[in-house]
């Protein structure tokens, strides 16, 4: 492997951070769930390198899972998203308070 | 045999499942009809049962119950005379009073309820009179103290017929806390709790265990059948309908107390203490009562006063050891009993309620038949010659006077000094409240319906004639009763000369007529009365009541009260506010993040999850 596994490490912990970050700091339920997705990929780039690292199989198959965990959190994730804005015309996440103390 | 008895047992408490289940949508006549058919019914059974059983005795199970190790308890009876004449008495007296009942209840509304507490509690008491298994006979004697609560109370919209139910229960409950205690004991002595059993190993108790248990079972007595120094509850309990103190408060469940001593006599009679004890507070109970009775001014307190004094005599023929005597005292007390409740409750409704014997008078034109049914129950009450009550009281006497201790000799002279009271009371009674009086106006009578003068006439006859029951040998008679009864257990003939025999009984009978022409003088036709602190002190029962005011129930408010106000209120309750007043200080702070925020709820996780991962990181390096 021509990339060192520390760099790979390094690139998912920044992508990790700046999915964080987007998720927590944008108040647009859309971005959150972007966030969201950014997030799931940084795990999934340090499983696939370290299944190169170590020559195992397993981190490749656990980002197949990965994917598809993703995909059906997004195909829920924006039906739910349509569904909210449909019913209280906003997508602000600070509009959805109704359990709050 | 198993049948009948299973029967007899058993349709009561068919009629009183049957009442409330399906009552409500019954017309009243077939509410009627349920109630008195399943009493009279078990009157049958009782009969059939007594000719079949002859004199024999049957130990029998009936339905398992409880078995658990080396316990058990069986629904078992124990069928002997002693118990074949109660359960004869028992359902007589309640086929009677049922009748009576459909006439007296007849504007009541809640004529269900009441009609399913009495044949619960003919149920109860049958329990009672022929239970084997203490455990089982348990169930009957709560029973019918429940049932007599219930119908104390029966008029409970009025809160002092409620208070005068709880009197009852507890002062009742006092003498079953007794019972339990020597079931208990029971138990641990024998291994077993069939009366028949421990009745026939009796012989191997000590005289001081015998104690421990005849004193046990005489307080269990004296709760139930309200003698000294329980006796507070029964002028109370008549509050009640008028048939129920007839039933329950005269007749039957009163009588309880002293049936059960009789049923466990071979034990009782293993220790002359414990008899002895039993003779002296029925000896001081009787004459407690007749002189509480003589001051009184509610027709029915008179008879509940005189019926406590009535059952010490039974109390005090079991402590001289007759049974028989005061078996026989049970019979006629029941009837003639009876026969006064009933009657006085034809008075009282026929006057519109009321109690006050002073209210009263001229009953002798305006209520005839009345007038000569209860005239008969007092002639026996007072014990006049040749009634029901003069040989089963002077059985009684007589028992106690032959006793060979020296110590009965003196209960003797309170018991017969008790004898010369109850025909004063008696007639006291009714000289003020059936004879014409001067410068009265008479009221109005309500009419009464012939059904409850007619049940009075048996009764009057039993009460009357009773006696031929067990008439005496000098007086030519068989004793049937006493020869009946001969089998049972512990009972002893009375061997006293004739002529010592016939001296007492003409001593009594010329007493008591002697006392009822004094009466007769006394209170006719002013009715004389005592200096108002006498007076005052016998209307009151010696104060009795006042006593367990200040003895008992004042303190004990006083405990309750400061167990609640400075315990639990104060230290309890205000411990845990200032304990709830002092956590916000921590929530106040933890309030601030609860902010709604997804973004804020968002960064939480990630600092958690941040947090738990480098403990684990750091765990994990080293160590």
């Amino acid at each position: 492997m021509i990339v060192p596994y520390s760099h790979l490490l390094l690139l998912a912990v920044l992508l990790f951070v700046l999915g964080a970050v987007c998720s927590v700091s944008h108040r647009n339920l859309v971005m959150i769930l972007i966030g969201v997705e950014i997030m799931l990929n940084a795990a999934g780039l340090a499983f696939i390198g370290a299944s190169l690292h170590w020559q195992k199989l397993e981190g490749q198959a656990f980002f197949l899972f990965i994917l598809a965990v993703a995909a059906s959190e997004v195909a829920v994730g924006l039906a739910l998203l349509v569904y909210s804005q449909r019913r209280t015309h906003s997508v602000d996440s600070n509009d959805y308070s109704l359990l709050k103390g | 045999m198993n049948t009948i008895l299973l029967l007899l047992i058993l349709l009561p408490l068919f009629g009183a499942f049957l009442l409330p289940v399906v009552g409500r949508h019954l017309p009243r006549r077939a509410v009627e009809i349920i109630a008195c058919a399943s009493v009279l019914g078990s009157l049958v059974m009782a009969i059939v049962a007594f000719f079949i059983g002859g004199q024999k005795t049957y130990v029998l199970t009936l339905l398992p119950w409880i078995n658990v190790n080396d316990f058990s308890a069986a629904m078992s009876v124990y069928y002997n005379p002693v118990a074949a004449i109660m359960a004869l008495m028992v359902t007589f007296v309640s086929s009677l009073i049922h009748l009576y009942s459909v006439s007296f209840m007849r504007e009541d509304e809640d004529y269900v309820r009441y009609f399913c507490y009495m044949n619960l509690f003919v149920f109860a008491m049958l329990i009672i009179t022929l239970s084997d298994n203490l455990i089982f006979l348990y169930l009957g004697w709560e029973g019918v103290g429940f049932c007599s609560y219930a119908l104390i109370g029966f008029w409970y919209h009025d809160i002092g017929n409620a208070i005068a139910g709880r009197k009852a229960f507890y002062l009742t409950r006092i003498g079953d806390f007794a019972f339990g205690i020597a079931i208990g004991l029971f138990f641990i002595t024998f291994k077993e709790l069939s009366i028949f059993y421990i009745n026939g190993h009796a012989l191997s108790l000590g005289a001081k265990m015998a104690t421990v248990f005849g004193l046990l079972l005489l307080w269990a007595a004296v709760g139930k059948s309200a003698q000294l120094p329980l006796v507070v509850w029964l002028p109370d309990a008549m509050a009640g309908p008028t048939p129920v103190s007839a039933l329950i408060h005269a007749a039957t469940m009163v009588t309880a107390g002293v049936y059960l001593l009789m049923r466990m006599f071979p034990v009782i009679l293993q220790s002359p203490a414990a008899l002895f004890v039993i003779a002296l507070v029925g000896a001081v109970t009787s004459f407690y009562a007749a002189c509480s009775a003589l001051a009184q001014k509610d027709i029915k307190r008179i008879l509940a006063y005189s019926t406590i004094s009535q059952v010490s005599y039974m109390l005090l023929g079991v402590g001289a050891g007759d049974i028989i005597g005061s078996m026989f005292h049970l019979l006629t007390h029941a009837f003639f009993k009876a026969l006064l409740f009933l009657g006085a409750g034809c008075v009282i409704q026929a006057l519109h309620e009321e109690h006050d014997i002073f209210q009263m008078g001229n009953l002798r034109d305006r209520l005839p038949v009345v007038y000569w049914l209860f005239l008969a129950g007092a002639l026996s009450l007072g014990a006049l010659p040749f009634t029901g009550g003069f040989f089963s009281k002077d059985r009684i006497l007589l028992a106690t006077l032959s006793h060979p201790e020296l110590s009965y000799k003196l209960l003797w002279g309170l018991a017969a000094l008790t004898a010369l009271l109850t025909p004063l009371y008696t007639f006291r009674l009714f000289f003020i409240a059936f004879l014409r009086r001067p410068g009265r106006i008479d009221r109005e009578i309500r009419p009464i319906p012939k059904l409850m003068v007619w049940v009075l006439w048996p009764l009057a006859f039993l009460s009357l004639f009773g006696g031929f029951l067990s008439l005496p040998a000098i007086w030519s008679g068989g004793e049937w009763l006493s020869q009946y009864l001969v089998s049972v257990p512990g009972t002893i003939s009375l061997n006293i000369p004739p002529s010592f025999e016939w001296g007492m009984e003409i001593g009594s009978g010329f007493a008591a007529v002697a006392i009822l022409i004094i009466a007769y003088f006394l209170y006719y036709p002013t009715p004389f009365s005592f200096r108002a602190f006498w007076e005052e002190l016998l209307f009151t029962g010696f104060y009795l009541d006042w006593l367990y005011q200040k003895m008992v129930v004042l303190p004990y408010e006083g405990i309750a009260k400061f167990l609640w106000l400075k315990i639990d209120e104060g230290s309890l309750d205000q411990g845990i506010d200032q304990t709830g007043n002092f956590l916000p200080i921590f929530s106040a702070g933890l309030r601030q993040w609860t902010t709604g925020r997804l973004s804020t709820y968002l960064k939480m996780l990630l600092l958690g999850f941040t947090a738990i991962l480098l403990a684990l990181a750091v765990g994990w390096y080293y160590f």
